[in-house]
């Protein structure tokens, strides 16, 4: 892989953009493969792979031989040609779908790279549509995202994010902001003729756009939960039932489970997937005071994973229900308090917030399930769901955030520097400044390809 | 001016001799962005602020209720005396030649110029040209069907000179400006219009003026909406929209049909009524430039309540002129096609008397320095207006008339009026044009603003009945938490003249100071984010565009940025930025395609 570094701005290089060629679907064998390539050159390329391509025949899948340097057939596979500028990257595009072995691969690309292609760096296509205006950066994250979506709601956020849920609501904000600070300077350029801008109507206007910013800001709870996931760390005393319920709810045999207390000595974590949020699934040892040194380290690092939980389920047994642990530092509501094995409970239990569950007897652990899916998604309901900002976009609106509430305070001509920086947050978030710096950030987390 | 008195042999050609100091516009100088070029032509040791002084009949200071780096000094000078003031003192300076008579070419010896062409033949060897035409070259002026060729009002147009610089390798371009009517000071109904009186302790623009002094108030009037249908009825009589006048006039300055049409909404529009000199006749109409025919500028002007016996002494016209298309001078105002011929004030595309003083003084220097084999001087754009200024005529291309405005600076919060001195004066001593002891004087002045502030950052207040009160009964403020005098006096709501007076760090300095000094501690915080903010920019100006780069192969550019960038080719991403109509939105894709570009690696 080329790095990408601040190098590169500088090189010195001839008229316009090359011709870059990339494998779309993965490494490995498989049934296909795509081959994607962007640029002025396609045509040259294409005159020579597979001269009975017809470019003047734009998205059109054509049945076509691909010939190697030596002129012999490499495959025979499906090409399209998209003429500019409609076209994923806006510019000429060649997707060639070959079956999928290696070496034929590879074959086709050494080969176009004779012909005068180049091999992409990873995002380079993406990078590309961005620098011609066929999205911008927010919508070029989308399509990383939804390339690398391994749930329901990261590739319905993802998709939404993609085509402008986000970018929608940034582009009009940015724009207010921009107008707000032509009105800004205006009323310091032009007060001789007359220009006002009150204070009252400037506060006015920038509380709207900060309430704005609040907005989405908002939504970060909401991308955090589905990008990250949450954390469920079952807790309880020795025997409790923990790694029973672990196994359960993984269903999977996954934690070595047996009836003496402390069996389980470490923490324990496995994926899975929850209503299309991705949660890490914690088992830990049983909380107890012990004289055993590997045991309180166990003890230990049960309190840690519980400080970090998302959500802590605490699990106390029916045969000995008055055994529980006490948790420091973790909020009730983040607590979901469990009777486990429940089928040997005569009585039902009073307190409303304590569920019961049975893995032995099935009993109740569909609806524990369910809790337990019911609150990891809670951030999601609260919300409308089609925007959910990430890390990035939280930093930039936090920082436009600050300068919109300075400006409140500031007299008026440090007020336009700071609305003028908030703007500047946005058009970063955007991709309308090439910091090369956000720029790097985001295309270096892109697969080769895309 | 500066030349002379930095030991060069000068002489000034001009038209007229009479009419040296002429001020055809409204007879005001500064402003909000021009008040700070004319602080910093002073500092430099310029005349204009000082002859506004000597001359001005009404000071103000706009946006006084805001802080110092949007101070915009202004004063309305009398007309005939500031001319005379000007006419005096080049006669009255040792190494100037006055020489009445029409340059018509230039005489180039090699590829330098060596002199020029009088009309009349004579010949004048000079090592170095300044050619400061003003709105004379290949002049028109309009007033409504009538077009005649002419600089200004009586007088005539600077025709030769224009084909010899083409020659030269000159690439000109048409501009337009206006002006608006003049009429009897007895015809105005003063009592229906709004008084403005002038700053109750008017401050002057010179280290070389004492005191001056306000003579008369200026007033308001106000178009009524019957104005936008007389000129509606007669639009098609305007030179303006009639098509017959070409050049680009300035947005920010329209005429009053120009503002009916683009700005249909407003009812009304705001018209200064000026008096042009302190005891004459002739009051300026500001705000009602116009070159509509004779008789539909009588209707309008007369349609004004307070103004419906208005005496025209003068109609307003339209001027169409030549000027230098911008990106051909050097920053030392050099031409850099033709060696030897510096250039200045209108002909460089911007426009009033500000711009004009500060591009001549600094065209002037730097062509005498030429001569003389000394250093010129140079502002950088983070230095001074003056820098913007020339930054912006040397390397953007402005298409219409220039004028100077404070959002024009990116460091605005460190070129305040009240820093011009501390900035520039040292290179004025220099160059010899402010004398030393003048700037020790300063010097003085400056540490003991610098003393005070760090006193009052220093001044720790703590939250005890006693300083309570205190602090209560000098400012109206309640202390509730430790802080500082310096953390009191950045408050939004602090009334200065209460505390200017009482407290001991502020008590020994000028009025004018304690204000200055308040207005920089309200900025501290932010002066530092914007120096940071400084050297993000120095960055971005490095970024190199190859030679040859396909700005064409750009989609998503509109076409005019693209042709823009296509015709002047800008070498740094810096050079990108500037160009007139850019876009962040589009330099970034000029930044995107860069990287894009550079990742293969090939050479």
């Amino acid at each position: 892989m080329v790095k990408a570094s601040s190098s590169r701005l500088s090189s010195v290089l001839s008229g316009c953009a090359d011709t870059i060629v990339a494998q779309a679907t993965a490494n490995g064998s498989g049934a296909l493969a795509i081959i994607r390539f962007s640029g002025p050159e396609i045509q040259a390329v294409a005159e020579r792979l597979c001269p009975r391509l017809s470019v003047a025949r734009p998205r059109e899948a054509q049945l076509v031989a691909l010939l190697g340097r030596d002129g012999r057939e490499i495959d025979r596979g499906v090409c399209t040609p998209y003429a500019a500028p409609r076209s994923f990257t806006g510019e000429d595009m060649l997707e060639a779908v070959v079956h999928g072995s290696p070496w034929v691969v590879e074959e086709v690309i050494a080969t176009s790279v004779s012909l005068g292609a180049r091999r992409a760096v990873p995002g380079e296509f993406t990078q590309r549509a961005v620098a011609n205006g066929k999205m911008d950066l927010v919508q070029a994250e989308g399509v990383n995202e939804l390339v690398r979506a391994e749930t329901r709601w990261q590739a319905r956020l993802a998709r939404e994010q993609m085509h402008g849920s986000l970018s929608g609501r940034i582009s009009p904000l940015r724009e207010k902001i921009t107008g707000l600070r032509a009105r800004i300077e205006a009323s310091l350029d032009f007060v001789d003729q007359g220009v006002v801008l009150s204070d009252e109507e400037l506060r006015g206007a920038l509380g709207e756009c900060i309430g704005a910013v609040r907005g989405l800001l908002a939504s970060f709870v909401v991308g955090e939960r589905v990008r990250e996931g949450a954390r469920v760390v079952i807790v309880g005393p020795p025997n409790s039932g923990k790694s029973t319920l672990f196994n359960a709810l993984l269903a999977r045999e996954r934690a070595i489970v047996a009836p003496c207390p402390g069996t389980t000595r470490d923490v324990l974590e496995a994926g899975l997937d929850m209503g299309g949020v991705p949660v890490v699934l914690v088992d830990t040892a049983g909380v107890r005071s012990t004289e055993d040194i590997v045991e309180a380290e166990g003890v230990r690092r049960a309190e840690a994973a519980a400080a970090g939980a998302d959500l802590v389920v605490l699990l106390r047994s029916a045969d000995s229900p008055r055994e529980t642990v006490e948790l420091w530092g973790v909020e009730k509501d983040r607590i979901l308090e469990v009777i486990s094995k429940s089928d040997l409970l005569e009585v039902a239990p009073t307190g409303e917030d304590v569920m019961t569950a049975s893995c032995v007897a099935e009993g109740g652990l569909a609806e524990l399930r369910e809790a337990i899916e019911r609150i990891v998604l809670a951030p999601l309901q609260a919300h409308d769901g089609n925007v959910a900002i990430n890390r990035r976009h939280k930093e930039a609106l936090s920082r436009a955030q600050e300068h919109l509430e300075r400006s409140l305070l500031a007299p008026r001509e440090v007020a336009a520097e700071d609305v003028r920086e908030a703007g500047e947050a946005l058009e970063e978030l955007l991709g309308l400044i090439d910091t090369e710096a956000v720029l790097d950030a985001v295309f270096a987390s892109f697969c080769l390809g895309k | 001016m500066a030349g002379a008195r930095m030991g060069a042999s000068v002489a000034v050609v001009t038209l007229h001799l009479e009419t040296i100091g002429q001020m055809p516009c409204n007879p005001s100088i500064g402003g909000i962005g021009k008040g700070h070029l004319v602080a910093e032509i002073d500092a430099l040791g310029g005349v204009q602020g000082w002859a506004a002084d000597r001359t001005g009949i009404h000071f103000r200071l706009l946006n006084a209720s805001r802080g110092p780096a949007v101070w915009g000094p202004r004063a309305q000078c009398d007309k005939d005396r500031y001319a005379t003031i000007m006419r005096r003192l080049l006669l009255g300076t040792r190494g100037i030649d006055l020489i009445e008579g029409e340059a018509t070419d230039l005489v180039v010896g090699g590829k330098a110029v060596c002199g020029v062409v009088l009309a009349d033949g004579r010949r004048l060897k000079a090592g170095a040209v300044v050619l400061t035409t003003g709105t004379f070259l290949g002049a028109v002026l309009h007033t409504g069907e009538d077009r005649r060729a002419g600089g200004r009002f009586g007088e005539r147009p600077s025709i030769g000179m224009g084909r010899s610089w083409v020659g030269a390798g000159l690439e000109l371009r048409r501009f337009k400006t206006g002006t608006p009517p003049r009429i009897h000071r007895d015809s105005v109904d003063f009592a229906r219009l709004e008084e403005q009186v002038g700053d109750e302790r008017p401050r002057g623009f010179s280290w070389r003026t004492t005191g001056v002094r306000n003579y008369t108030p200026c007033w308001v009037a106000r178009t009524p909406p019957q104005v936008q249908a007389i000129i509606e009825e007669n639009l098609e009589r305007s030179p303006l929209f009639a098509g017959q006048i070409e050049g680009v006039g300035p947005r920010y300055c329209p005429s009053i049909e120009d503002k009916i049409v683009r700005f249909p909404h407003h009812k009304e529009h705001t018209v200064f009524v000026e008096p042009e000199t302190r005891a004459g006749n002739s009051i300026y109409l500001n705000g009602l430039s116009t070159s509509l025919p004779e008789d539909v500028q009588v209707a309008v002007v007369r349609a004004v309540p307070g103004l419906e016996r208005a005496q025209f002494l003068r109609y307003g016209y339209a001027v169409e002129y030549d000027v230098v298309a911008p990106r051909q001078v050097g920053f030392d105002l050099a031409a850099e096609a033709v060696p030897g011929l510096y250039l200045a004030g209108q002909l460089l595309g911007t426009s009033g008397y500000e711009e004009a003083a500060g591009l001549g003084l600094m065209a002037g220097i730097n062509a005498a320095a030429s001569v003389l084999g000394k250093e010129g001087a140079r502002v950088d754009r983070t230095e001074g207006y003056i820098g913007v200024l020339i930054d912006d005529v040397v390397t953007r291309d402005h298409r219409e008339p220039y004028r100077m405005f404070t959002s024009r600076a990116e460091n605005r919060l460190m070129l305040g009026v009240d820093s011009a001195r501390e900035r520039l004066m040292v290179a004025g001593v220099r160059l010899g044009l402010v004398p030393e002891r003048v700037f020790h004087v300063e010097q003085c002045r400056w540490e003991a603003r610098r003393q005070a502030i760090t006193q009052l950052e220093a001044t720790q207040l703590n939250p005890n009945r006693e300083t309570v009160e205190m602090v209560l009964g000098m400012t109206g403020v309640e202390v509730r938490s430790p802080t500082t005098w310096a953390g009191i006096l950045r408050r939004q709501d602090i009334d200065i003249r209460r505390v200017g007076d009482t407290l001991s760090g502020l008590a020994h300095l000028a009025p004018e100071d304690r204000e200055v000094v308040i207005g920089r501690l309200k900025y501290r915080g932010y002066i530092e984010r914007q120096e940071r903010e400084q050297s993000r920019l120095v960055r971005l100006r490095g970024v190199k565009i190859p030679a040859g780069f396909g700005f064409r192969s750009i989609s998503g550019l509109s076409r005019e940025i693209m042709e823009e960038m296509e015709r002047t080719r800008p070498r740094t991403l810096s050079e990108a930025a500037q160009l007139a109509g850019m876009t962040p939105a589009a330099l970034a894709l000029v930044a995107g395609r860069l990287a894009t570009r550079g990742q293969g690696g090939k050479p």
